[in-house]
């Protein structure tokens, strides 16, 4: 048995050291994405602008925000939300899309997870351009302080690759996980802060807060969007949220990689 | 050194739930639905293989359709873990196992050469080095502008077959693989392929072609129901198939019964 857990270690260290192969295999994905698109990548980006547009201008007045903090902050939601359920339900099929490779190729498995989290990576890593328009239109300020999104940024990015290594391997086994999640993040998504400011909702119903300070999204988000909108560091207890966020999905991933080891392979 | 060694390696396979139904059906061609109380759950693929494979040895594996040898040949590659026993492969290990899977539907012919030779462990100066001659091996032409998509079987097996063999492989597993193709493709290919286990330092290679298995292999292994049943000269086991072909083939009870 530690035999065994020896071998999947040295796998998963083999696996990062492969950097020339998946890297190059998540930047395929990307182009062969929107291969016969006019617009290629592009729509990634469009689709998240008419996305903020539209709930932009109508919460924006549902709401009474004012536009020039809710659209910025709509925006770096929305492109957070989407990179880490990307993060699932995409790299719940990391795996299963990778079955004729898994199957008659000798790498270590791990490259396709990894794979995975490059080409979801890419994927947000152009929506950003669309936030950058957004700041600049609306003045946002810039400062020392705006840098505090990058650390943010490092633990949203963790927590996308863990996403990945559970999501991998529990759809593999069981492929309804990627549906289900579809659901469950549906739900979840109008329970985050991101189509409305958590004040909104803590200065209406203060007692609804343990919808907020419970949500686990919503603490990965604030890391980076907070302070990107304002400069200053996030509350203290979203970085706390974060940590034991990372904690926990460190574990499931470990968790996960020990059960299945390399028996995925069997699963396919 | 290229060296493979099994110790008593077992392998199982998990029928999953979802595939009763088509069992069923297989099974109640066999012998009558009646007979069967419990639905089969493993099938024993491999069963105690011992065997050692030193640098410089050509070996064959033959037996029957599914005796074993597509997943020994797995197991060999690391791609497989055993359930039981213990596998120990030193050198690089270069697997040609089908020629029709492992692509990227929506990418051209030139990206899946590199994602391929990537995989099979090229380095990415190699690859520019060897990408034109693979191409024209491939004689694939404009084909390989377009995305893969718009191949037929054949052209994936020169593409595929084109970018495995150019590989410089320590250790060389081969699974039948001159399936597809045309006459004139299949003339060059075999011709590569013996190039190609020049190369290798070690070949296991798994075939029906009884004819052609004295030209490569010295030893030849016979497996039956997941048991290897004869491992020595080529002449000597290949023999010893042909005279001791049982009259039925193994069926899916014998598998699961572990005979």
């Amino acid at each position: 048995m530690s035999e065994q857990l020896r071998r999947t270690a040295g796998d998963v260290v083999h696996s990062v050291r492969l950097w020339h192969i998946w890297t190059r295999l998540g930047l395929l994905d990307l182009r062969m994405r929107f291969r016969r698109s006019a617009v290629g990548p592009g729509w990634v980006f469009l689709n998240l602008s008419v996305l903020v547009v539209a709930i932009g201008f109508i919460y924006a007045n549902l709401l009474g925000q004012d536009a020039h903090y809710f659209i910025p902050y709509l925006t770096a939601g929305m492109i957070l939300w989407s990179y880490l359920t990307n993060s699932i339900v995409e790299g719940g099929n990391a795996f299963v899309n990778c079955e004729g490779y898994i199957k008659q190729i000798s790498l270590p498995i791990y490259i396709y997870i990894l794979r995975s989290f490059v080409s979801v990576g890419l994927t947000a890593g152009i929506t950003v351009f669309a936030f950058v328009i957004v700041g600049l239109f609306y003045r946002l300020p810039v400062s020392g302080g705006t840098l505090l999104a990058l650390p943010g940024l490092l633990v949203v990015m963790t927590a996308s690759l863990l996403l990945i290594t559970i999501f991998a391997h529990l759809n593999t086994r069981f492929r309804d996980i990627a549906h289900m999640a579809t659901v469950l993040l549906q739900v979840l998504f109008y329970a985050t802060p991101v189509i409305f400011p958590a004040e909104a909702l803590l200065r209406r119903r203060p007692d609804l807060s343990f919808v907020i300070t419970l949500n686990p999204m919503f603490h990965l988000i604030e890391v980076v969007r907070h302070p990107l909108l304002t400069g200053a560091p996030p509350p203290i207890q979203s970085y706390i949220a974060a940590g034991l966020i990372l904690l926990v999905l460190g574990v499931c991933a470990a968790g996960v990689i020990a059960v299945f080891q390399r028996r995925i392979v069997f699963a396919l | 050194m290229a060296r493979i060694h099994l110790e008593n390696v077992d392998l199982e396979f998990h029928v999953g739930a979802e595939r009763q139904d088509t069992l069923n059906s297989v099974l109640a061609h066999g012998f009558g639905l009646r007979r069967r109380r419990r639905e089969p759950r493993t099938v024993k693929a491999l069963q105690s293989i011992s065997v050692s494979i030193r640098a410089g040895e050509r070996v064959g594996l033959i037996g029957h359709n599914g005796a074993g040898k597509s997943t020994l040949l797995k197991v060999m590659a690391g791609i497989y873990p055993p359930h039981r026993g213990h596998v120990a492969v030193e050198g690089h290990v270069c697997p040609l196992f089908e020629f029709v899977t492992g692509f990227e539907m929506e990418a051209t012919g030139w990206e899946n050469i590199r994602t391929r030779a990537l995989l099979l462990g090229m380095m990415p100066k190699e690859i520019e080095r060897k990408i034109e001659s693979i191409a024209k091996f491939s004689n694939l032409g404009d084909f390989l502008d377009i995305p893969v998509r718009h191949y037929s079987s054949g052209m994936y097996v020169r593409l595929a077959f084109a970018t495995s063999t150019a590989v410089d492989p320590q250790i060389l597993l081969l699974d039948e693989v001159m399936a597809a193709g045309d006459v004139e493709f299949i003339e060059c290919a075999r011709e590569r392929m013996n190039d190609l286990m020049e190369r290798a330092s070690l070949v296991v290679f798994a075939t029906h072609s009884l004819d052609v298995l004295p030209r490569f292999c010295e030893r030849t292994i016979l497996l039956r129901q997941g048991r290897i049943v004869a491992d020595g000269p080529t002449a000597e086991v290949v023999r010893l198939y042909t005279e001791g072909r049982p009259v039925r083939e193994p069926t899916l009870a014998d598998a699961t019964r572990g005979v």
